[in-house]
């Protein structure tokens, strides 16, 4: 089963310009298929998250729609431009951070960004200028003299950045840009990235969750190369809201408390979630719809159980990436933590489609 | 072309912070000393008599900067898969390639690029031996005509080496597999033509012309046939179309 994100057509939607799409792209490399059917746009402003763990296709997509790669099917452009049969001029348009920071070790940061500014065709006398302000923007003017073969990781990887965004181009690619970054340098490099969004559209890729919730505005989630979803944190959140479920923990319970909870009337489903000196905690999944806690806690009381602990289990980002993006393998059973059985992610989720970015899950059949 | 010119002065840049440009020229400088030294004593000896004919005015062409010239040949032979064994292989290796492929350059400014950074190092090279043969110059009184076209000829030749090391190296990201394959198909152009025969059967007479060392041997004596010219023109072209096919391929294939 899959699920598959379809935007209608929209060349211009709420006067907003769509600068990057991508229609029906796929990428095979002989047999093995790397990115297969995969649409989506991206407005000018917007940061888009691309989200996938690895190996589904993130860089493939980002290296086809920077002209590195060429799309065994199916067209990218960049600012109206076919990365394949305009790629000089999409290539003006395009900044691209790759994973690995191309960076020429014997070069100091201050050549090494003169000769990019000289590649992207910047004339002589604004060089200097640009070259300053992406430093001063990245903060790496310090580093101005030393060797790019000598910087840290983190150096390196703003020398990156700077070189992505010395020509001001319309279109800003990040391959994973805080990858190996310490917690403070991530920090800053997602505020730049969020400063930068507005003057460029930004599509960055990550297998991290949070940095999705925390800087981007939409998220295509992509698995084995196909697009799982795609719409903002938020509703993604609020779309898998029918699987919600409750944490309770109490000790005592001498008879089986699994049986007693499953006996009320809107629990889907139980699974003792963990169980020390006498404590147990469980997981209890509620059918969409329902609002349990009280029969719940009523359960607890008749029962003589000792409350300790009784919450709403919100589904994070994690888990509804972890939901989706695992699915395909037919959800195998896991004890601990039950997600809801699988049908649920694409149950119809009425009123939840903020009607921007309608999602429309179809289910298939794989194998 | 003001691409073509940033890619080049990078290269050159790149050749002379890495040690290899020092090394090249460096011994370069010394074996084309050496086989100068060695011409000089065999022209003293030829001239003083040595060799029981009597004193003799010698020509200085034909028996000191003929035989010179094809000793840099083969120098050369030796020395110049290694002025292109990194051009590619290194790019590819440490990802640099990924900025020059999505930058605003086409595969032709980028191949260019490369051919005359490497050019203009080989030309350096070159230049360090204009000493030598000056001093000829000052001492002698060589006919300046088969010097001049000596020296096309080794600019020509160089620069097919330098296209056949961009082809291979654009193969691989090995910079040492990309100089070991770069020599061993340099010296089979060499050595192509020990079987072949120019007025043998046509097989022969093919594997005759393309020998490479074959062609530069009228430039020494300071004939410059456009036959020469056209093979080693065509040398350095289809040299850089193969790179140009090879970045294709390497772009499809992923």
């Amino acid at each position: 089963m899959r699920v598959r994100a379809r935007n209608g057509v929209r060349a211009v939607r709420g006067g907003e310009r769509i600068v990057v799409e991508v229609q029906h792209v796929t990428k095979r490399y002989g047999s093995f298929t790397a990115v297969d059917d995969l649409s989506f746009e991206v407005e000018a402003g917007e940061i888009l998250g691309f989200l996938g763990p690895n190996g589904a296709g993130k860089t493939t997509t980002m290296r086809i729609l920077t002209g590195y790669l060429p799309a065994t099917e199916g067209h990218a452009r960049i600012a109206g431009f076919d990365v394949f049969d305009d790629p000089i001029e999409a290539k003006r348009r395009t900044g691209y951070l790759p994973e690995t920071p191309p960076l020429y070790p014997e070069m100091t940061v201050a050549e090494y960004l003169h000769f990019v500014a000289r590649i992207n065709g910047i004339a002589a006398g604004d060089r200097t200028a640009r070259v300053g302000a992406a430093m001063e923007r990245t903060s790496v003017t310090d580093m101005a003299g030393r060797y790019c073969g000598t910087l840290s990781k983190g150096y390196r990887q703003r020398v990156g950045l700077a070189q992505a965004l010395l020509h001001e181009p319309d279109v800003l690619i990040l391959d994973e840009p805080t990858a190996g970054l310490d917690p403070r340098q991530i920090i800053e490099t997602r505020r730049l990235i969020t400063e930068l969004a507005g003057d460029h559209t930004v599509i960055l890729s990550t297998h991290i969750l949070p940095e999705v919730s925390q800087t981007c505005q939409r998220v295509v989630i992509i698995n084995r190369g196909r697009v799982v979803a795609v719409d903002s944190p938020d509703a993604l959140t609020a779309r898998l809201q029918g699987s919600q479920s409750l944490y309770l923990q109490v000790d005592g319970g001498g008879d089986d408390p699994v049986a007693a909870l499953r006996g009320i009337a809107g629990v889907a489903g139980v699974a003792a979630a963990d169980r020390r000196d006498g404590v147990s905690g469980f997981e209890i999944e509620i059918a969409p719809g329902h609002d349990v806690r009280r029969e719940v806690a009523r359960a607890v009381v008749t029962n003589g159980w000792g409350l300790l602990e009784l919450r709403a289990r919100q589904m994070s980002l994690e888990d509804i990436f972890l939901q989706l993006t695992t699915e395909e393998d037919g959800g195998e059973p896991d004890g601990a933590v039950p997600v809801g059985p699988p049908e649920e992610a694409d149950a119809p989720d009425g009123g939840e489609a903020d009607g921007a970015d309608r999602i429309e899950a179809e289910e298939r059949t794989d194998g | 072309m003001a691409n073509i010119l940033a890619l080049a002065a990078k290269e050159l840049r790149a050749y002379f912070v890495s040690p290899i440009a020092y090394v090249l020229l460096v011994f370069f400088a010394l074996l084309f000393g050496w086989f100068y030294v060695a011409s000089v004593n065999v022209m003293v000896q030829l001239s003083m008599g040595q060799f029981g004919m009597g004193p003799q005015v010698v020509n200085i062409n034909e028996f000191m900067i003929r035989p010179l010239f094809g000793n840099t040949a083969v120098i050369l032979l030796f020395l110049l898969p290694m002025l292109t064994m990194r051009s590619f292989a290194e790019e590819k290796r440490s990802g640099t390639m990924e900025l020059l492929l999505t930058s605003p350059l086409t595969d032709l400014q980028i191949i260019l690029g490369k051919f005359f950074g490497a050019l203009a190092l080989y030309c350096l090279m070159l230049a360090l031996t204009l000493l030598h043969v000056g001093l000829l110059f000052w001492y002698g009184e060589p006919e300046w005509g088969p010097v001049a076209s000596g020296y096309l000829g080794l600019l020509l030749m160089g620069g097919a080496f330098i296209s056949v090391g961009l082809a291979i190296s654009s193969t691989t990201k090995n910079q040492i597999v990309a100089g070991v394959a770069t020599f061993a198909v340099l010296l089979l152009f060499w050595i192509i033509n020990w079987i072949g025969d120019a007025s043998g059967t046509t097989s022969q007479a093919v594997l005759a012309y393309l020998s490479i060392l074959e062609h530069f041997d009228d430039f020494s004596k300071g004939v410059i046939d456009t036959k020469h010219v056209t093979y080693y023109l065509s040398f350095i072209v289809v040299g850089l179309f193969l790179t140009a096919k090879s970045m294709d391929q390497e772009r499809w294939n992923g």
